[in-house]
This record gives C-alpha cells, structure tokens and sequence, in this order.
C-alpha cells in the first residue's frame, strides 16, 4: 500500500538528555600580538560564560546528535512526528508506536484516538517513554494510517531497530560470621561506556533477616560514604559494597538447624547519568548456603578483646546439637602452647536433645602476649564415640599490664 | 518469535530462518566452550551431570570465587516470582560462565543445571540441520536469543534513513562531549584596527635596537649585507612572493612589517639555504672551532648564499604579476605607521621592567648554564649543539580554504556562490595589521594563511623546520598566532606538528639572553606566556590529556616558584634586584593571574578527562585567585554535578551560589544565574515545563539571553512543542543573526528541521545562506548538517 513517494512523513528522534555545551578557550594577553582580540570574541560568543570565559563546560543546551546507547532499566523516550507532505488535507490519521521486543509488544502510544484532519505542512508530534525491561534487539514500529480526499484508506509504518545493552555486571559473595551473621559483599562494575552516578544502591532482605549497610562511616552526625564525596563510577571501574544480614530473632533461633539455600535479599540499584538521565535496576533474588556445622555447632558468645598476660579470664561457649539425635557430651581441654585452661577437664556435659543448645562458661589464660588463638576444646559424643575438635574458635589480645603502667 | 514472524515478509523470512540456524550451531558450540573454559571456578556441564545435584550445589556455594548474578530485568517487571523464562533463556545466553544459572529465581535450583545441558546434549548428538529445526521450534526461547544476534541477517526491513538511529555500535556514547566550538559570534564589530590600539612592545623587533648599532649586529649576522636574502616559498605560497624585479622581495617584505629601515634584518641567514645544498653552519660542534665566532661564521655563510642564489631565482616564477601590485601600497603604509614610534631608546626603556615582569621565565639548568656562558662571553651562540636549537618551520602550506563556499558551490550553485565576499589572505595588508583584521572578522584559515607568508618571509617557511634560524619576538607572536589560531579551528594535529620543533619551549636560543648584541640587557622568555599554555593545553585535544596535565604542572610550578621569589623579596627569576613597591605588586599581580589561568587549564583538561573530583577541586581552587567569578564558578561546579547525575550535590552547589548573590548587591547577572540553575535542575529532574517557566524568567529580566532563548526552545521540544520550538529559534535566527548564528543554535535549528519534515535540506540552505552573507571562513559548516 505504500506510494512510490510517501505524502505522510514519520520522523522519529530518541529523546536523549540535552547535553551542555563545552568551549575551546584560547586566550593570550593583553601585550600578545592579538591583544584583546581572543578576549573580546570570547566574549562575544554567546555560548560562554560572561565574566568566566575560560570555564570550559558552559550553559547552552544542545540536543542529542544521534542515537547513543540504552541500557536495561533506562527509559526510552522518542519524539514521534508524523508529516503531511502532501498538498492535501487528509483525514481520520491514526498513529500507532508499538515496542517489539524478544518477548512482548508494548502499546507506547500517549493517545488511540484519531485525529480528524491533518492540513499540508502540518504534523501530530507525540513523545513517548518505555522503561526499558529486556535486552537485546527492539524494534519500534510507528504505523500510521488516514484517508485522503478521494476517499482513499491507506495505512504505512516504519521500523527502527535498537540494542538494548547491560549497564552493570554485579557479582556477589557471602562471608558467614561464626555468629548467625551473614556478610554480603557485592562487585557492582559499570559496563557502559559513561561515568555513572551510583544514587542507591541497597540491598532489600527477605523476610529472615534484618540488613545493616556497612557503606557509611558514622562520624558524628554526619555519615560519609567510603567511596568519598563523589558517588560515580567510571566506564569499567569496579565498586565493592558490603551489608550485614542478621536473621530475625524470630529466626534467630532455629538458624543453627536452618540448612540449604535461603533466599537473602536482592539488590536494588538506582543509576544516574548525563542530566538527571536514570536508570534502575534490581537483582534476581540472592541465595546462599546456609553453612553445614556437622554434628555439633560451637560458637563463642562473650570473650573479652583485650586481656592480661597471665590472668584468667572467662569466655562463654554455645554448644548447639545440629543432628537428628540425642547426644551424652563429654568435654576435654586441651592446653596448647600459649593457652591454658582452668577447671577440670573430661567433665560430662550431659544430655543434648536435638535443636538444643548449651552455654557453656569456661576460664582460660595465657602465657604468651600478642594475639592469641583460643584452641584445645574437645567433645565427645560418648554414644558413638566420635569426637569433635574445636580449635581457632576465637581470638583474643593478651598485654602484659606492667608495661602499660610504665608508660 | 511468532509475533515477530507475523510481521516481516514471508520470503524474507524464509532466508533468514536457515541462517538463524547456522547461528544456532555456532552458539551452542560457543556457549559450550566458555563452561569448559569456567572449569576452574565452575563444574563443567559433564562433570555435573555426574554429580549428584546436592553435591555440585555446595562445591558452588562454598567456592570463595565471586559469582556473577543476573540482573533479571527492572524492578517495576520483576515481582518475586514472575521472571519469566525468556529471561533465564537470554541470561543463560549471554553470560560466559554458567553460574548464572545458579543464581535464578526459581523454586528448583535443578532446573538451571539441565538448563546449561541443554547445549550439551544437543551438540552431542550432532543433529543435522532439520533436526535442531525442531527442537528450536519446541523451545522458543533459544530462538528469540539468537535472532538479535544474528543481525545481519535479521529480517527486520529496516530503514534507518533518520541519523538519530543508527545501529547502537556504530555510534559513541551518547554522553560524547559536543565537539568543542571555535566559532565565536560576530556580535559587536571587534575593536578598531587603528593603529593607536597597536601595543608598542609587538612592534618592537631587534632590528629596531640594532638601527642605531649597528657594529654589534653585523656580528651576529653577518650574512644580510653581503648577500640578499632569498627565500625559498612553498609551491602553493610561490603565488604570492611574485618576482616583480626586485632581488629579494620576501626579505623586503619581512623588514616592512617588523622595521621601520628595509635593508635591516636579523633574519636568519640560513633562510635562503635549500635544504640539500649545504650543510647548517651551525652544526659546527665547538670543540673543533677557534673562540673567535666572526672568522668561522663569516666563511660558512658566504659559500651557501651564492650557490643556492640561481636555483632558487629560477624557481620563483614569475606569477601573476597583478597580486604583486596591490602590496605595494599596504606597505608603504605600514612605514609610515611605523616610522611613526617615538624614540626607540625612550620606548625600550620605559618598557623594560614591563618586558622583565612579562618575560620572565625559569629556564631548567642547562638551558640555564648556556645562557650565563653566552652572557658571560665564553662562547657565542654558534657553537650550540644543534639538538639545542629550535628549529620550526611551516609543516604544510596547502591553502586553509572556505568551506561555507565549498558548500554554498555545492548545494547553491556558482552563481549563488561567488556573492559571498570573505577577506582571504590576499586581501588586506601583509602585516600584522591586516592579520589582526582577518582574526577580528573570524577569517581565521585565512589568518592563519597570512601567518604562513609572514614566517615564511622570515625564513621559517615550509620545509624550512631543521634548519637553524633565528627568533625574534615577532616571529613567536607570529608562531603563537599560527598555533592559537590552528587550535581554535579544531585543527589540532596540525598545531601538534608545527609545535614540535620547539620542543619543551625551554632551548636556549627561545631566550634574549641567547641574543645579547640583538636584545642588549634584555632577560627572559621570548616565547610568551600564553604560547606556553597553548603548548601544554594541547595533547588534551589529541587524547593525551596526561601530557597535558604534566606540562599544566610544569607552568604551575614555575608560577608558584616566581611567586615564591617575588614574596621573598627577589625579583621574578630569583635574582637579587630591588623592585619597587609598586613594580613588585604589579608582578605579582601578573604572575597570580598566570596561575589562575593555568589552574583554568588544569581544571578544564581534568573535565575532558571526565576526572569529575579533581575537576571539581581545582575549579574550586580558582575561587581563591578569582574571587570575583565565584558565582560563575561554583554554578559551573553544580552543572558538572549535574552533568555526572549527582543533582543532590549540585542542588547543594547552586545554593550557594544563592547565598554568595544575597550577600552581593542586587546584580540582575546574579538573578539570570541563579534562575538558569534552577532550570537546570528542573531539567535534570524531568521536569521540562518547569524548566521551561525558568528560562522564561530569565528572559523576563534579559529577553536577549542568547543561550536561554535556545535552552527555552529545547525545553520546549521535550514537551512535544516541536512546531513552537523550531518557530522560536528560527525566528533568532532571522532577527538576531549576529547573537544566534551560533554552533549550537544552528545545530539545534537544523536537528529539528530534521525532525519535522521531510524537506529539511531546503531549510538548511537557507541557514548557510544566511551564514553565507555573515561569517568567515572559520564556520564550521558541520552544524548545518549538510553533508
């Protein structure tokens, strides 16, 4: 149905952000051969800044000079203009923007109603936005159709091809506390070719843990990022973000016998670019392995940081029975080079029904300064017999107190 | 697919499909190869399929490797569980590592590891072509992955006749800086020409100091009396150096434009030397030569002078004698002009601690240990090592040209492309006067045509860089004009090639002191200051901004070391003057306003390099020098912000430039800067129409605002209003020529005819006719967008 010459004229522009316009100063004094002269036609050119003209970036805006890229989660904004080149008044035009992707075809048209007459030289504009949510090949197609006045319908349409690219590669890794704690460290790269502004990114928890960010550090009132004042990431730069999860205390609980995946929390990201252009992002849900402790689980609950050489000090042990069965513990001690527990070793701890746990209270000393690594307790499971060995379970700073009153 | 398919034409579709399954061969096979290639971090699909799904599962988890995680899709499509395959499909696809799959949301982890077999299998049974056929056809999703990618062969009829949507590859980024504008407007009609607004200084060449001794200048150059000079003029500038009966009609020229007597030239004697027909006399090494500088030059530069004499006569031809005429009379008047100076004894020495403040310079220490020994009279400037020696000369000759006509002949016709009337090189005097006009009236490849004539009269004309020559102060203002000129025009390789025999600006011979019978008591840099900010701003347009920044320091240091030596009481090179309280202050006012400028440059070239933090502090740093550009400053810091997407920071920013205009007096600049910062945050915050009412604003208090008049009409053009914002900049254009014939105005105007009919390319000859009737040859035409 197409005419060899086309009366109507779809004009479609990608409706990036205006960028501003940078000079070239070049300047000389007022005893150079030129005198004023490269002064005076700075100033004459309107597109610097009066009384800075040597301020390179100046304030005139200038519209986007071609495509560029896009990128998941930016939004797509395109002028639509349809023409009438024709000499002819022509009627009932209907416009029509569709989105194809891989996947789906989005309506991205502001109205579907038809315009009932469209006069020569006359033309219907319509901007439009799509967030866009795939990668990979779109096409837009603008379909327009209208009667002339013989009475004739005829309907064209044209498509434009784009690339949806990524913006981002995010990579992830767990680091879990000997305390129910889960650390998530996240790599968030720039993959774009433009610096970004990173304005959020945070990390949204399922519903088993509470997060705390660790990307500020508190002093005073004031929170100041690690990354420095300026939040942006250059085209490839790498940035590391750490959060610590903590289980819910309703959790909290039944943690020591939680195994498998658990869902954590996903990523929500929020970009930044050239004039307020923005992007956003989030991840697929974050899974993690909850960490197999075995038989029995040992955590330290209470140790003191710092300690003084020679000077029994107490530490407070969880036992938690992680198996499917009852267990009759028995605990040995054994003193390693530097540390030597007090109290008798091989005493029964009794019986431990499964999910049950156990504080347990113990004194130790050491005989040698400097951090020093708590090791040498020993369970056994006197029904089977096995035993578990528990060493390096925590570290604790040993002083000689005598040489800090002489200082 | 299906939906695709219904689309395009069937027998195109129909090609494309056997294609799309080659791709599909090769993909499977690709995709096989990156899991073997991941075997360190990840199983491979084999070994997985052995394992038992548990196991595979820890070995992954308990990997301390960082593991890549899908980004599904935007948070507004992704609800906890609706990612629907297409996704798991176009991430397996896409990411080299298979370990993606382990990262999907979805209820049974089992099903990613079947997923990364999926290629496996298929490629283990070795299908036949029909065969994978079938399987693609039960799975869409591989499909849909990789038809985008066997673009070329996609069946999409597109025509992407609109520049704005070429293939995403081919273009830059779309935060690509706009190239950087040289063209400056033609607003008021630049200052008079006259030659009372002739700085005295310029003019003062060394040939007016010898006028009156002679004796000590016929040491120096002992060539110019016993034989004229003759230079030899690149083809294309042989038009102009016309043999109208005269012996030496270019060292004639050369004399008229810098002295008042003709015959008195310090020009280089090895200017008329063909470059094949002798060797330099100066690369005599001075350990085989006596410390008697006459006896040896005398002999070396006699022999060369007469034996290149006929040659080169023969290859000027006798041109066009009529060009040759009308230069007679600009010279004249130039005599008299410059016959017209006071008392050259009176002049020099009311300018001397002018010229010291202004010429003041650190040489490093060679250069430095050199020139006290030429003072000192150890040995003369002949016997430099030549490797410390500048040498330029022109690096091409080839006429600049004037591509509004080239177009105007092109897309107007002859006819139409004769009225325009532009001032060539030609055309006005051959002096610094005509060149200054030629500048002044933005016909800078011309000016830039008419410096190539003057160096070339000097000696240093094309072909002549190697050679040894001599400096004056005229030649590096002339040399500094080529090279401004040259950057301004964006032709910055061209700049780059001609800077490069000067080397680091730091040879002996580019200081007085190198010259003390021709410049008696005179110290410091002949090349001046701004020639050295041109040097080190350059490589930044050459994507060598390191360069930059490293020669940037340089200035920096030495400003900072004069400044130093000015506090402590020492004159600016260190050296142990009394300066009077008043000559002291105006150094220091001079050498801070140097640095200033250089941290303009620093911070500038820190821009290009999108280095937003350093930018930001050194643009920061200026405040302290400038304090009277505060306002301009920090609203540049927040639109550099802005720029980056950081509009928190800029907002905070521009409230203090609010604050820093409260405390002012009321100055309706002040009141335009903070309502254009609004707007720009409006802007940056999608909200165009109230952008728009602030640019409104500003034109209520300056209708004239070029640049808010534009940003106004973008405004308006992101609100759907493309017919009203093309009427509005079309109708600047047409009434205020001289104030929006600008690079960006026009590149504006021509995008949007482009944008709003079909015959845009009628209107944008309408724009170069007009540009035509009012701009120089330094137009660039690519804002029309011609061709």
């Amino acid at each position: 149905p197409s005419p060899n010459i086309p009366e109507q004229q779809f004009l479609v522009m990608r409706l990036t952000k205006p960028t501003l316009f940078t000079n070239l100063p070049v300047t000389c004094e007022d005893r150079d051969l030129p005198g004023d002269l490269f002064g005076q036609l700075m100033r004459d050119d309107p597109s610097t800044i009066k009384g800075a003209e040597t301020l390179m970036l100046g304030e005139m805006l200038t519209l986007p000079q071609n495509f560029g890229n896009i990128f998941l989660g930016e939004t797509f904004s395109s002028y639509i203009s349809v023409h009438n080149d024709s000499s002819q008044v022509v009627k009932d035009i209907l416009v029509k923007a569709d989105l194809q992707t891989s996947s789906q075809r989005l309506n991205l048209s502001a109205s579907n109603s038809a315009v009932a007459e469209l006069k020569p030289e006359s033309c219907i504009d319509d901007v439009i936005h799509h967030e866009v949510k795939e990668i990979g090949t779109h096409i837009l197609v603008c379909a327009v159709s209208y009667t002339t006045q013989c009475g004739e319908k005829l309907y064209f349409r044209k498509f434009f091809k784009f690339q949806v690219l990524k913006p981002l590669d995010v990579k992830t890794k767990f680091y879990n506390a000997e305390t129910d704690e889960v650390f998530l460290e996240a790599q968030i790269q720039n993959i774009t070719t433009s610096p970004m502004f990173m304005e959020k990114v945070s990390l949204e928890p399922s519903m088993m843990y509470n997060v705390t960010e660790l990307n500020i550090v508190t002093s005073g009132d004031q929170g100041e990022s690690t990354f420095g004042k300026m939040s942006y990431l250059q085209p490839m730069d790498t940035r590391q973000y750490l959060y610590c999860l903590k289980p819910k205390p309703e959790y909290a609980e039944k943690a020591g016998v939680i195994k498998g995946v658990t869902v954590i929390g996903k990523l929500d990201i929020v970009w930044k670019t050239n004039l307020g252009e923005r992007g956003r992002l989030q991840t697929s849900q974050l899974q993690r392995m909850a960490p197999g402790y075995g038989d029995i689980r040992m955590s330290v609950e209470m140790i003191p940081e710092t300690v003084n050489l020679e000077e029994p000090f107490d530490i407070t042990c969880k036992i938690i029975n992680c198996s499917e069965r009852t267990m009759d513990l028995q605990l040995e001690m054994c003193n390693t080079r530097t540390v030597h527990w007090c109290g008798i070793s091989g005493r029964q701890l009794g019986k431990l029904t499964p999910g049950a746990s156990l504080l347990l209270p113990l004194t130790v000393f050491s005989s040698v300064q400097g951090l020093q690594s708590i090791s040498g307790l020993r369970l056994t499971d006197t029904f089977l017999k096995r035993t578990y060995e528990y060493d390096d379970i925590a570290q604790v700073c040993v002083v000689c107190p005598f040489l800090n009153n002489e200082c | 697919y299906q939906k695709l398919q219904t689309d395009f034409e069937h027998s195109r579709l129909n090609q494309a499909v056997t294609k799309v399954h080659l791709n599909i061969i090769y993909d499977i096979l690709l995709q096989q190869d990156s899991i073997d290639l991941g075997a360190g971090e990840f199983v491979t699909p084999q070994e997985d399929s052995s394992a038992t799904l548990s196991e595979s599962l820890m070995d992954r988890l308990n990997d301390q490797m960082m593991e890549s995680v899908m980004i599904s899709d935007s948070p507004n499509n992704s609800e906890e569980d609706d990612v629907g395959p297409i996704d798991s499909f176009l991430d397996g696809g896409l990411e080299e590592n298979g370990s993606s799959g382990n990262k999907k949301e979805e209820s049974e982890i089992g099903q990613n590891t079947t997923e990364i077999k999926v290629p496996v299998d298929q490629k283990e049974q070795e299908c036949t072509k029909d065969d994978i056929k079938e399987e693609i056809d039960i799975e869409e999703q591989i499909q849909i992955v990789v038809s985008p990618q066997s673009e070329a062969h996609s069946p999409v009829v597109i025509k992407s006749e609109d520049p704005e949507h070429q293939s995403p590859k081919g273009t830059s980024p779309k935060d690509e800086p706009v190239p950087v504008c040289t063209i400056f407007s033609q607003g008021t009609q630049p200052k008079s020409l006259a030659p009372d607004g002739f700085q005295p200084t310029l003019i003062k060449s060394p040939s007016f100091t010898t006028g009156s001794g002679g004796g000590s200048d016929e040491a120096v150059t002992p060539s110019k009396m016993t034989a004229p000079l003759v230079c030899q003029p690149s083809p294309s500038l042989s038009k102009f150096f016309t043999d109208n009966g005269q012996a030496n009609p270019a060292s004639d020229f050369f004399d008229s434009f810098t002295a008042p007597s003709s015959f008195i030239s310090i020009s280089n004697p090895n200017a008329d030397v063909s470059p094949a027909s002798t060797p330099a006399p100066l690369s005599f090494t001075p350990e085989h030569q006596p410390p008697t500088p006459v006896s040896v030059f005398g002999p070396t530069v006699t022999e060369p002078t007469t034996k290149p004499q006929s040659p080169i006569s023969q290859t000027v031809p006798s041109l066009n004698l009529a060009s040759s005429t009308p230069q007679a009379q600009p010279f004249n008047q130039l005599q008299a002009v410059f016959s017209g100076t006071d008392d050259p004894f009176a002049t020099a020495l009311s300018l001397s601690e002018v010229d010291r403040r202004h010429d003041a310079w650190l040489p490093c220490e060679e250069t430095r240990k050199m020139l006290i020994s030429v003072a000192t009279q150890q040995y003369g400037p002949a016997y430099v090592d030549t490797n410390r020696l500048t040498m330029p000369g022109l690096k091409f000759d080839n006429l600049q040209g004037d591509a509004v006509k080239d177009l105007m002949v092109r897309f107007l016709g002859e006819q139409a492309a004769m009225k325009r009337q532009v001032l060539t090189a030609s055309s006005v005097e051959q002096s610094f006067v005509g060149l200054k006009q030629l500048v002044s009236s933005k016909n800078w490849r011309a000016a830039v045509d008419l410096t190539g004539r003057l160096l070339t009269a000097h000696g240093q004309g094309y072909g002549k860089a190697g050679q040894p020559t001599s400096h004056t102060t005229d030649s590096l203002q002339l040399w500094f004009v080529r090279l401004a000129l040259l950057t301004k025009l964006n032709l910055f390789q061209n700049a780059e090639l001609e800077f490069e025999p000067f080397g680091n600006l730091d040879q002996p011979d580019l200081y007085y002191e190198y010259y003390p019978s021709v410049y008696p008591g005179r110290r410091g840099s002949m090349v001046p200051f701004s020639m050295r900010l041109l040097h080190a701003e350059l490589p930044q347009y050459l994507a060598k901004p390191q360069e930059a920044l490293d020669r940037l320091h340089n200035l920096k240091t030495v400003c900072l070391a004069i400044l130093e030596n000015l506090e402590k009481g020492s004159a600016e090179d260190g050296s142990m003057i009394t300066l009077t309280q008043e000559n002291r202050q105006a150094s220091l006012k001079l050498w801070r306003s140097r640095l200033s400028r250089v941290m303009y440059s620093m911070a500038n070239c820190l821009l290009l390099m999108k280095d937003y933090i350093l930018a930001v502090e050194t643009y920061h740093s200026i405040i302290q020098y400038e304090p009277q550009q505060r306002v301009q400053l920090l609203s540049g810091i927040g639109r550099i912000f802005l720029q980056v997407g950081d509009v928190k920071m800029a907002e905070v920013y521009f409230q203090d430039v609010e604050k820093s205009c409260q405390m002012k007096a009321r100055d309706p600049t002040h009141t335009t800067c903070v309502l254009m910062n609004r707007a720009f945050v409006y802007l940056s915050q999608n909200s165009y129409a109230e952008a728009h009412a602030s640019f409104l604003e500003v034109l209520k208090i300056d209708p004239r605002h070029p640049v808010t008049n534009n940003n106004a009409a973008v405004c308006l053009l992101y609100l759907g209003r493309l017919k009203e914002s093309l009427g509005q900049l079309e109708g600047l254009v047409q009434q205020d020529p001289a104030l929006y014939l600008h690079e960006s105005v026009l590149f504006n105007l021509t995008t949007m005819y482009e944008l709003e009919s079909s015959r845009s390319t009628q209107k944008k000859q309408a724009l170069l006719e007009a540009v035509a009737c009012r701009e120089g040859d330094s137009f660039n035409t690519q804002c029309l967008k011609l061709v």
